[in-house]
């Protein structure tokens, strides 16, 4: 009976030993975790490289955790992510700024995507030390309201620096600004595009103007004869992080949320009627909802699937990723469910924060502001920043520069980074919510259900309750 | 004073060998069972990560869970898995063991090492194989599609019953190998004579497996049932990196939703993961008992 006993307690602490096993297993698997969320900027990459960007970073880490620190008077270090994207973005802003302080160093210390930035926040603050942090860092906007929220101490406001904030679409600012105190500096703009290719729509006899400012309904019938003479779909979305909901809501200038913590999904006639479009997209083929953020990106987008594209501006460059097509894309805005405006929106976007960690908060404040902030080295940053990574500003100013006005070949000569800088301007502030991911699942889950044949109002009030079991879980 | 001397020596020796131990001892506290009761701390607060505190009722993270429908189709996600999968698997790799531990087999270093090749991989990079291979344009649907047994592609991924279906198949093709080396290892034990007398006996070939292989490997078997239960119970890399836990939340098993619940979604309510991961090291402990109960014989 002894070596029974003694036998069970082995085999028990054989499941405690993998039972903790089982972060480190977690560990291995964020790597790739960029390339699966939708509203990363770091996925707006082929997904070539953001597997190339993966597979850098288990180096890359190990050395950055080592290095946060910024010994000189006139060095910041800050988190990042996406060699080909926000990290040129940093350098240019860190050559503008050298105009201005010619001992300047930016420590840019690269991580392999969003999350990992987010996940260092959130490690940081639940063990109590914000040393692991750099003087600044880069997260997607989203997260900022929650943040704040639970972690006061691990941020530094940026009241006091001289940034014009007129300069900045209301929309975007709306999410880093907290108890009227502004905490980001913008960097990349998420205003969502909707591009279509010209010469399909062609063969079906539509111009550009025939899909500009329509109702949702005249879109799912051109689609379903885009669908039969070309047997090309009029849409695709991530589905495993599907963020049609959300814009299209914004688009209607409607929220999800009524207040940061109450969820609006049942009798919210505005949302059921966005979910039906998406089901009956869905049913009818001509929105192809993806597995994942890599068949998204790689089969649907660039495997030529589909003759129209509609998210956050980041996802231009998948787009070019298709040099056959160049010259055949054009852009436009979001059709509405009423047609009588043209429908603006926002996905994605990151801002950049002060940590709390930051012991030179006035050199960090002189830097965003003379550079991301739209001050006297905006323009050489922002211009940069669209040369090399393909970052365009929110700051609207900056975007009127003449880079930004020339015309695109790939779209056929329509200068689209001005018009996405004018687009950013109209974007309704829309309610948001801590709880904007939790709400993301549940909503794909209830578009899954309802294609899959459920009834729809039932998936939104199964919807509705669990989303406020999580907020009542999380606020006891 | 005589008689004292040789108990020093002793007591020297104790409390070297004490010291010896300390290091160790210390550093497993520290490293494993302090962050065990700190978890299970945790496991009784609410709140974000930098202020928790505890929750009212003190059982509140726990009472929650079974009301809380995604964890219990995580719940049932993962039986599902242990249901279907783990007989499967130890079926196939006791069969494969005995075969190739037949002595008259040629090139059975071959045959074993290509079936244990699949251990070698990790789990993200096989996973993320099966995804493409599995993927709506990907190489099944096209070999499917020239061989004309399909007419459309099939979306593997997003169908409940096919995405369950493929993450079984990634599963034994991952882990059959594993199992099949520790029965090659117990058959090592079992004398061959046995087997020689049998044939004498007349006994063919499966009588020989079920009477004499199957009851002399019987502690084995119950080691890898243990392991498999406990690692299906932990599944988390399939489920994250082959179908993402979608559709709809269908292949998605407890631990990947604790992950989320820890750091997936920016909620960070790890009070409520720690009691989730308390009750699926509670589930391991209940089966792995149930296991030697049932299983041993002795005493």
């Amino acid at each position: 009976m002894k070596r029974k006993m003694l036998s069970m307690i082995l085999a028990v602490s054989v499941g405690a030993m993998a039972l903790c096993g089982c972060g480190s297993g977690g560990d291995a698997a964020k790597t790739d975790a960029p390339a699966e969320d939708a509203g990363d900027d770091a996925a707006a990459d082929a997904g070539d490289d953001a597997a190339a960007d993966a597979g850098d970073s288990g180096e890359d880490s190990g050395a950055a955790v080592a290095d946060v620190s910024s010994e000189g008077e006139h060095e910041l270090s800050v988190y990042a992510w996406d060699a080909n994207f926000n990290i040129p973005a940093l350098k240019a802003a860190e050559k503008a700024f050298q105009a201005k302080d010619p001992d300047f160093k930016l420590n840019i210390v690269e991580q392999s995507g969003s999350q990992d930035v987010e996940q260092a926040v959130t490690l940081a603050a639940s063990s109590g030390d914000y040393g692991a942090l750099p003087d600044i860092v880069l997260f997607q906007d989203h997260y900022i309201q929650k943040f704040v929220a639970d972690y006061p101490d691990a941020w530094q406001d940026l009241e006091g620096a001289d940034i014009n904030w007129d300069d900045f679409g209301e929309e975007k600012l709306s999410y880093s600004t907290i108890g009227g105190k502004h905490y980001g500096a913008p960097v990349d703009n998420g205003t969502a595009i909707f591009a279509y290719r010209t010469d399909i729509l062609e063969q079906c006899g539509y111009t550009i103007d025939d899909v500009t400012g329509i109702t949702w309904d005249r879109w799912l019938e051109i689609a379903r004869e885009v669908k039969d003479k070309t047997g090309m779909a009029l849409l695709s979305m991530d589905h495993s992080g599907d963020d049609l909901p959300y814009m299209l809501m914004q688009a209607e200038g409607q929220s999800q949320w009524k207040d940061n913590t109450t969820p609006d999904l049942v009798g919210n006639e505005t949302f059921k009627k966005v979910l039906e479009v998406i089901v009956q997209g869905a049913k009818d083929g001509t929105i192809i909802l993806a597995n994942s953020w890599s068949e998204y990106t790689d089969q649907t987008i660039m495997g030529d699937q589909v003759a129209g594209v509609m998210n956050g501006n980041w996802i231009i460059p998948t787009i070019e990723q298709v040099s056959d097509n160049s010259g055949k894309w054009a852009l436009t805005t979001i059709p509405t469910l009423d047609g009588s405006n043209q429908g603006y929106a926002s996905n994605g976007g990151s801002s950049l924060y002060i940590t709390g960690n930051c012991d030179k908060p006035d050199l960090a404040k002189d830097f965003l502001a003379y550079t991301f902030g739209g001050g006297e080295g905006s323009k050489d940053t922002y211009d940069a920043a669209l040369k090399d990574g393909g970052v365009i500003t929110c700051c609207l100013s900056a975007g009127t520069s003449d880079v930004y006005k020339e015309g695109v070949d790939f779209f056929d000569g329509q200068a689209i980074y001005s018009d996405i800088v004018e687009m950013g301007g109209s974007v309704p502030v829309v309610q948001q919510s801590d709880f904007h991911y939790n709400l993301r699942t549940l909503v794909g889950n209830a578009i899954t259900n309802t294609v899959n044949g459920a009834n729809l109002d039932d998936e939104i009030k199964a919807a509705q309750e669990q989303i406020e079991f999580e907020i009542a879980g999380s606020q006891n | 004073m005589k008689e004292k001397k040789p108990s020093t020596v002793r007591h020297k020796q104790e409390v070297a060998g004490w010291l010896f131990l300390l290091l160790g001892t210390v550093l497993i506290i520290i490293f494993q069972f302090w962050p065990m009761i700190s978890a299970f701390l945790t496991s009784f607060k609410t709140g974000s990560a930098a202020n928790m505190k505890f929750a009212d009722p003190i059982v509140f993270n726990y009472s929650r869970m079974m009301k809380d429908k995604l964890f219990v189709t995580s719940l049932k996600n993962t039986f599902l898995y242990l249901i279907v999968q783990v007989p499967i698997m130890l079926l196939v790799a006791l069969l494969l063991a005995h075969l190739l531990n037949n002595k008259d087999l040629k090139f059975r270093g071959v045959f074993r090492t290509c079936v244990f090749l699949p251990c070698s991989i990790s789990l993200v990079s096989y996973s993320l194989i099966f995804k493409s291979l599995f993927a709506t344009q990907g190489l099944i649907n096209s070999i499917l599609m020239k061989l004309h047994l399909i007419s459309d592609n099939i979306n593997w991924l997003g169908t409940t019953s096919t995405a369950r279906m493929v993450i079984i198949i990634a599963l034994i093709w991952r882990w059959t190998g594993y199992n099949m080396v520790f029965y090659l290892a117990g058959m090592q034990n079992i004398e061959y004579s046995l087997y020689e007398a049998a044939r004498i006996d007349g006994a063919d070939g499966w009588k020989t497996f079920w009477h004499i292989t199957v009851p002399l490997l019987k502690p084995v078997i119950i080691m890898t049932v243990i392991l498999s239960i406990n690692g299906t119970l932990q599944l988390f890399d399939e489920s994250v990196n082959l179908t993402g836990g979608g559709p709809a939340g269908t292949t998605q098993t407890m631990s990947h939703y604790i992950y989320n619940n820890a750091f997936g979604t920016g909620v960070a309510n790890f009070g409520y993961a720690s009691a989730m991961s308390f009750v699926v090291f509670i589930m391991v402990a209940i089966l792995a008992v149930i296991n030697l109960k049932v299983g041993d014989t002795r005493d």
